[in-house]
């Protein structure tokens, strides 16, 4: 068995007007190689489903590839806010949907579990409520109290990258797990790529840290620094630098457009390249 | 008395807030240093994570990048995100957060300045406070720089549930506001209708001054007010121990100076990060 894709083949699979939702949370371990990939392949008019977004729902916001996104969070952390996200936010014709994590993490939950709802209070007396049509209060059936019914999320691809994969499908992950396992479970497809894919045998060997199971995986790639500018803990933190570089070349179309032709309309390898070589990216960046 | 700055006024003072057997997440400087001092001081119960997810039994260091190697180097215990919302539900978690708006009955706003279809600002969007504030009995917020656009009659958007009738009718206490801190004093939501009422103010600060600088009558304004405790040398001890690259001040800094602390921080924190803990060898 034998899953092992490249990101372009991946990316093949997924139809304009998908729906995907992708792991890791604002600048950790964040699935950019794939998400680059995806910007490449011309795919349009597709929902992102996010628990903690960053730079990879900007990203595709400033290409304009987006009509939706579900989010409890889109931002830069200790950098700042998603100028992309923003800008949308404030002045576009994409359909924002706010939710909140444990919120995202029940409608994926809701849909591994075939159900078509699940209820919890988070969100009561709260203005999410408000602007979110997804979400209905219902009457507990049992003690009458008033709950959130958080209706079923069914994310037709998932991405995801982590520390090691196997050609099975099966991944480890070595820092912290974000809403990855759910992501993989509640979508009908998921495409991983990894730091590095191991032998089976070997994979194995850390145990409870194989969190990913092939069942759920339909792709896997070897996409070392898959996860720049985010960080993929314990091999290499956040590139900040390269963040701020981002961060400016959001500011006007001309220099936006210079980004794109120099870190996205490029390959994995050639993208490296430009982060001036893995060798440079080491030092900078390795922890 | 040893002499201190504001941020370790505030950092001490959040500190003394924190007690018993629960979890509390480093999500920001401030939140994981008060964390810290409360853990070494008075509440060595506490469950502090070194990430917002992860991490339980590490010291906490802040940095920009490195709180999940944290965990790696000190051998953190690693959570999953269900375990965090378990712990939000059981209302066995603690938390300090700083919105970016908060107003009179403790309602706070971290999604939009302005309307939220149409808004001035879009800021991020309300993550788990929505959880927080329907699930823990107390309830922490910060803000840096009380002024009127921070401290507010009303909050453009409802992230977290403060005091009032909707929420008395469905959450009742879970996850009311119990204090806030800022850089002029120490509130609570005790006044009449649960609004916002005075603690005590910091060392030099004056009612007047809070008065002016807050967008709605502060209830059961008057003269003399308490004065919150000034950091202990101990607490300052531990502050800045745990905290050498001075992460703290960024959160107060901001223009030029802010830009330049960052990028030094950034720079150094990986020496400082192996200075402390040694790595541990690796497939």
């Amino acid at each position: 068995m034998n899953k092992t894709l490249t990101a372009e083949a991946m990316m093949n699979q997924i139809p304009d007007g998908a729906s995907i939702t992708i792991g890791g949370s604002s600048l950790s371990r964040k699935p950019m190689a794939l998400v680059r990939a995806l910007a490449r392949s011309g795919r349009k008019n597709l929902t992102l489903i996010v628990n903690v977004g960053g730079p990879e729902v900007d990203l595709l916001l400033g290409l304009g590839v987006i009509t939706k996104v579900i989010y409890a969070f889109v931002g830069f952390e200790v950098m700042g806010l998603a100028p992309n996200f923003r800008r949308a936010r404030q002045n576009s014709n994409v359909t924002f949907e706010e939710w909140t994590e444990y919120t995202v993490m029940a409608g994926l939950d809701a849909a591994i579990k075939r159900v078509p709802f699940l209820p919890t209070r988070a969100g009561l007396s709260t203005d999410v409520l408000t602007v979110n049509p997804s979400f209905r209060t219902i009457t507990d059936p049992f003690g009458g109290e008033t709950l959130v019914a958080v209706p079923a999320i069914h994310p037709d691809f998932a991405l995801i990258h982590v520390n090691y994969a196997d050609e099975r499908g099966n991944g480890v992950i070595l820092g912290d797990g974000h809403i990855d396992v759910l992501c993989a479970k509640a979508a009908k497809t998921t495409f991983m790529s990894c730091e590095r894919i191991l032998h089976g045998d070997e994979l194995q060997r850390f145990g409870r840290d194989v969190q990913i199971m092939r069942i759920h995986t339909q792709g896997v790639a070897e996409l070392p620094w898959g996860a720049h500018p985010t960080g993929c803990a314990p091999e290499y933190r956040a590139d900040l630098r390269h963040m701020e570089e981002y961060m400016e070349a959001t500011g006007d179309l001309e220099r936006w457009h210079a980004y794109q032709d120099r870190m996205v309309w490029v390959d994995h390898e050639q993208y490296l390249d430009r982060m001036g070589g893995r060798e440079s990216m080491v030092s900078r960046l390795h922890v | 008395m040893m002499e201190y700055t504001l941020d370790e006024l505030m950092i001490a003072t959040m500190a003394h807030q924190f007690s018993g057997e629960v979890m509390v997440s480093s999500v920001t400087a401030f939140g994981a240093l008060a964390a810290l001092v409360a853990k070494k001081t008075h509440a060595p119960e506490l469950a502090v994570l070194a990430t917002p997810e992860s991490g339980m039994e590490v010291t906490p260091l802040p940095t920009l990048t490195l709180g999940q190697f944290l965990t790696d180097v000190q051998r953190g215990i690693p959570l999953t995100m269900e375990e965090i919302f378990d712990a939000i539900f059981c209302d066995l978690f603690r938390i300090w957060i700083n919105p970016a708006q908060i107003d009179q009955f403790g309602n706070v706003n971290i999604s939009a300045i302005g309307p939220w279809q149409q808004p001035k600002v879009a800021l991020v969007g309300s993550r788990g406070i929505p959880e927080d504030t329907s699930h823990l009995s107390q309830i922490f917020y910060y803000v840096l720089h009380h002024n009127p656009r921070s401290v507010v009659s009303r909050v453009d958007f409802r992230s977290g549930a403060g005091n009032g009738p909707e929420r008395d009718q469905l959450l009742g206490r879970s996850g009311a506001p119990t204090l806030l801190v800022t850089d002029l004093g120490v509130f609570t939501f005790s006044g009449p209708g649960g609004s916002m009422a005075i603690v005590s103010l910091h060392p030099g600060v004056a009612a007047e001054m809070v008065q002016e600088r807050t967008a709605f009558p502060i209830a059961g304004l008057t003269d003399s007010f308490a004065i919150t405790p000034e950091p202990t040398t101990e607490e300052l001890e531990i502050i800045r121990t745990a905290d050498p690259l001075e992460v703290r001040k960024l959160e107060l800094l901001s223009g030029d100076k802010a830009a330049e602390k960052f990028v030094a921080i950034y720079e150094r924190e990986r020496q400082a990060l192996h200075v402390a803990w040694p790595t541990r060898s690796r497939i």
